[in-house]
């Protein structure tokens, strides 16, 4: 998972291959803002973090649009 | 198996410790903080990193290589809190989380474009981008999301 300064250069990455993988900073913002990512630090991640799993999945279907690639599963 | 309570535990003293200076701890680390002898430290640090959390250990070693958002070997993410950097993210993803750890504090991202090599910075700040350089950065990723777990340090 890396970060390009456009589209562009990330298409013309040596590593490219999907064009589905690619993701706008403000998607991954979204992605990666959820309370799973946000509550690593609440004492009691592990025993709580399938809780969050609805959330993160729910925010990854919207922001991706429920694209295969994106699936969780 | 170790019950979620020690889970928890020890979860939040590896993040927090390389919150605090920037490292992981050793499992030795890990039992001390648990109160426990060292090679329960090391037993239940291993039964954390196998429960599926975005984490890993040097190949072959007890060494914490990994530990989302953080990475304990040094990538091309660097981290930087109130001009202090001492951080590395572990991937490009998961800069964007490093904040989380660092709530009302602005965490500076830098890392090389992989095209260009032309730098690529980001403010961010509770979970808001202050500032972006350049404008239109993208992520990629090759792999799809069901395929991310088997190769985590890859993805």
């Amino acid at each position: 998972m890396n970060l390009f300064r456009s589209e562009e250069h990330a298409r013309n990455w040596a590593g490219f291959g999907d064009p589905q993988g690619l993701l706008p900073l403000d998607w991954v913002r979204r992605l990666w803002g959820v309370a799973w990512y946000r509550e690593r630090l609440n004492g009691h991640f592990v025993s709580g973090m399938m809780d969050f799993v609805p959330e993160r999945n729910a925010v990854l279907k919207a922001v991706t649009q429920d694209r295969p690639f994106w699936r969780p599963a | 198996m170790a019950d979620s309570s020690l889970m928890d535990q020890t979860f939040h003293y590896v993040l927090s410790t390389m919150v605090e200076r920037g490292f992981a701890p050793h499992y030795t680390e890990v039992a001390r903080a648990l109160s426990v002898p060292p090679e329960e430290g090391k037993k239940v640090l291993h039964e954390l990193m196998g429960t599926g959390i975005p984490c890993w250990f040097h190949p072959g070693t007890d060494f914490i290589a990994s530990f989302a958002p953080l990475n304990n070997l040094p990538t091309q993410y660097r981290i930087t809190v109130e001009g202090r950097q001492k951080w590395f993210a572990q991937c490009g993803f998961e800069a964007l989380a490093v904040c989380w750890l660092f709530p009302g504090r602005t965490v500076t991202v830098e890392a090389p474009c992989l095209d260009c090599g032309e730098l690529i910075r980001l403010d961010v700040r509770d979970g808001v981008v202050e500032k972006a350089e350049p404008e239109g950065i993208f992520g990629y990723i090759d792999i799809p999301r069901k395929d991310w777990r088997k190769n985590l340090p890859y993805s």
